[in-house]
């Protein structure tokens, strides 16, 4: 009498389990009409999400037995894409920046692309230094997308205000430049108006070591940026913060970057990408701005590259569906497009405001350097910061940040 | 009757253990296994992303931790907002739990009011007071009014981590509050009654009567907080963007575990480095139960 009822409730229940479980795991199957394959990228604004979505239906119309599912991650996007790639949780294909391309290649978690290049695509065609960030031992990995250089951004209200006509042309002009433009109307002793908007990190400053002939990475990969050179061009930023007192870090006028600064007038120079430019057009559509290339400095043009490239996941069930994706996408490109035909092609360079960015593009120094990168940029981003609000000078700066990041990259070896 | 004493016992054992045995298995896969694993992790060198290996190192990952700066800042940084968050949060909880039992008007009102940070999750505040901390922002502008000196206190490495205490000050103390003021209710009126009679201010009577009584839930206040205090992660992480800075002011223990395990990919220091936090807690629980034990 009493087993009865327990009876009757334990297969009550396994049934229902049975039919939970069964009922979940009908849904998600691949129909052999069609394959679905997921992509997955950062968003830089929302115009960028519907101009992405646009180029997916296309592609589905042109693949009629594709369908994309885009995903768009914006948090801290390469934990994300770290983690589920050690769960085996990745997507198909997704973005992956040059910086952090070094340390995916080496781990094999990427399909090399070599085998689904033919005769008919042209691989030359690439802007050669943005494709090479993407290549290990021979493999291509990915196909960069587009890529974008740092010009310089300037407020022409504030310039004719200024009684400054044209763009600075060298480092000196540009600090001179900044001292004019940094205001304060009301005398409050808080400036409403710096000359230059800084981003105090080592992905935007790297091109003033480079100019004094600094570097970053040694042969075996260890931090090598102790040097008089990137002493030299790292020294003119701190001065210009320090000394001059005409530039701001973004937080220290209560912004979150340097395009919002320069968006609210608080900065009336600053050194950005290509992805400023949608951003303050539809932000603050009043501001007149205008771009220039940026500043020589020590004589030499400099400016940073970064690029962004399409990468197939190395357990994506649908390869060559992935890989239509991909180079589908090699075709469109939503900064500036890295092959060469497509860049003359859409008169990037006689458009005003992309020319300077378009011109970078031959002497930029490209912003990756190894699979250590990501360890030394924490490591001097630190101390750098440290150095520029004046806690330490920048000379221990620079030593500590070698010191430890190289200690880093020797344990975790 | 001994065949049937040990039928009917089996029988309540086997229905108590499958009572529990959903708790059993949950706690077991999420929460023992996982723990264990670490153990495990934390004598390896792991490689995780691409292929799973493993090689056993032994006491390296120990010695590592020793000469490894960041640590020693992490730990640095975790032991002064300890030392100066808990004392603060306790004492506020006990003033806030003594006003709400007084016999003031309104008690129902500040009673929402007090407890309101406490429902509001730690992510959403942080988020809320890195607005009001912005250089332009409200506490600055509230500073300036009254003429006092404004501070970044987002980029500022010295004031960074003073402002996440405040934040969590005032975010956890309601809840130490709540306990507080239910161990107050449970005294007797009948002792204060009493030391009345005997002629004692109420000054006397709280030092004599109140905080005695209340010396159990006070070191368990305690305990918590510095439990609490030292897995600080998410205000830290949610301030410095995940990087620990402005020059590694807001390095908390926990933010650089995860450092460690998510954007190195170095499994087992992590892993050693939490056994090490787990380890710092017990003893320092350990030493606190101790004092309090012989006070009584």
């Amino acid at each position: 009498m009493k087993i009865e009822p327990l009876a009757k409730t334990l297969s009550l229940w396994g049934f229902l389990l049975l039919l939970v479980v069964t009922l979940t795991s009908c849904g998600f199957r691949n129909s052999p009409e069609g394959i679905t394959i997921t992509l997955s990228g950062w968003q830089s604004n929302p115009n960028e999400k519907q101009l992405l979505e646009q180029v997916l239906r296309q592609f589905e119309i042109q693949h009629p037995h594709i369908k994309v599912k885009h995903e768009t991650i914006n948090d801290q996007y390469m934990d994300v894409i770290k983690t589920r790639l050690i769960g085996d949780a990745a997507p198909d294909v997704f973005y992956l920046d040059a910086f952090e391309a070094p340390l995916l290649m080496k781990y094999g978690v990427l399909e090399p692309l070599n085998s689904y290049v033919n005769a008919q695509f042209d691989l030359a065609d690439f802007e050669p230094t943005l494709l090479k960030a993407f290549q290990l031992e021979e493999r291509t990995y990915g196909l960069p997308k587009d890529f974008s250089t740092l010009a310089l951004f300037y407020n022409k209200k504030a310039f004719q205000e200024a009684g400054i006509e044209q763009a600075p042309q060298t480092w000196d002009e540009l600090r001179d430049d900044s001292k004019k433009l940094t205001v304060d109307k009301n005398r409050d002793g808080r400036k409403e108006q710096y000359g230059f908007g800084l981003a105090p990190e080592l992905s935007r400053q790297y091109f003033m070591m480079t100019a004094f002939g600094g570097r970053l990475i040694d042969r075996q990969e260890n931090a090598a940026f102790f040097t008089s050179g990137s002493l030299k061009g790292l020294q003119l930023v701190i001065e210009q913060y320090r000394k001059d007192q005409s530039s701001a870090q973004p937080s220290d006028v209560g912004a979150s970057t340097g395009s919002e600064m320069f968006g609210q007038g608080k900065a009336a120079m600053v050194l950005e990408g290509t992805w400023a430019i949608p951003y303050l057009q539809e932000t603050f559509p009043k501001l007149e701005f205008a771009t220039a290339e940026v500043p020589t400095v020590n004589g030499k043009k400099g400016t940073m590259a970064y690029t962004v490239a399409y990468v197939m996941n190395k357990k994506a069930k649908h390869k060559e569906a992935a890989w239509q994706l991909i180079a589908y996408w090699a075709k469109e490109g939503l900064a500036l497009p890295t092959r060469k035909s497509v860049l003359a092609e859409l008169g990037f360079v006689n458009n005003p405001l992309y020319a300077p960015f378009a011109k970078g593009a031959d002497y930029a120094t490209i912003w990756q350097s190894g699979e250590t990168l990501p360890t030394i940029l924490t490591h001097f981003n630190n101390q750098f910061i440290s150095a520029l609000i004046g806690e330490q000078s920048l000379r221990n700066a620079l030593r500590k940040a070698q010191r430890s990041a190289n200690e880093e990259i020797q344990s975790a070896r | 009757m001994r065949v049937v004493w040990k039928k009917q016992g089996v029988r309540e054992a086997i229905a108590g253990y499958s009572f529990m045995a959903p708790t059993i298995i949950v706690m077991g896969t999420f929460v023992v296994l996982p723990i264990t694993y670490a153990l495990f992790l934390a004598f390896n060198k792991v490689r995780i992303l691409g292929e799973l290996s493993y090689r056993f190192i032994g006491f390296k990952n120990f010695i590592r931790m020793a000469s490894d700066e960041r640590v020693l800042i992490a730990l640095k940084n975790t032991a002064e907002y300890v030392t100066i968050v808990v004392p603060i949060q306790t004492i506020l909880a006990l003033l806030l739990a003594l006003i709400l039992n007084s016999k003031i008007k309104g008690k129902n009102i500040f009673r929402i009011v007090f407890f309101l940070p406490t429902v509001t999750s730690s992510a959403v505040l942080t988020l809320i007071f890195m607005w009001i901390y912005n250089s332009n922002g409200l506490l600055n502008n509230f500073l300036a009014f009254l003429g006092l000196p404004t501070y970044n206190w987002l980029g500022d490495p010295a004031v960074a981590l003073k402002s996440i205490m405040l934040m969590n000050i005032w975010s956890t103390a309601p809840f130490y509050m709540v306990i507080y003021l239910a161990a107050l209710q449970d005294i007797p009126e009948s002792l204060y009654e009493a030391a009345t009679i005997d002629g004692a201010n109420p000054f006397d009577q709280f030092v004599s009567i109140t905080l005695p009584l209340l010396k159990p839930v006070t070191f368990f206040i305690v305990v918590m907080g510095i439990i609490g205090t030292f897995q600080l992660f998410d205000q830290s992480y949610i301030f410095s963007a995940g990087s620990g800075g402005p020059n590694n002011s807001t390095l908390t223990v926990v933010l650089l575990i995860y450092q460690y395990a998510f954007k190195s990919l170095d499994m087992g220091y992590a892993a050693a480095l939490a056994l090490m936090l787990a380890g710092v807690i017990m003893i320092v629980t350990l030493v606190q139960r101790y004092f309090f034990k012989e006070e009584n």
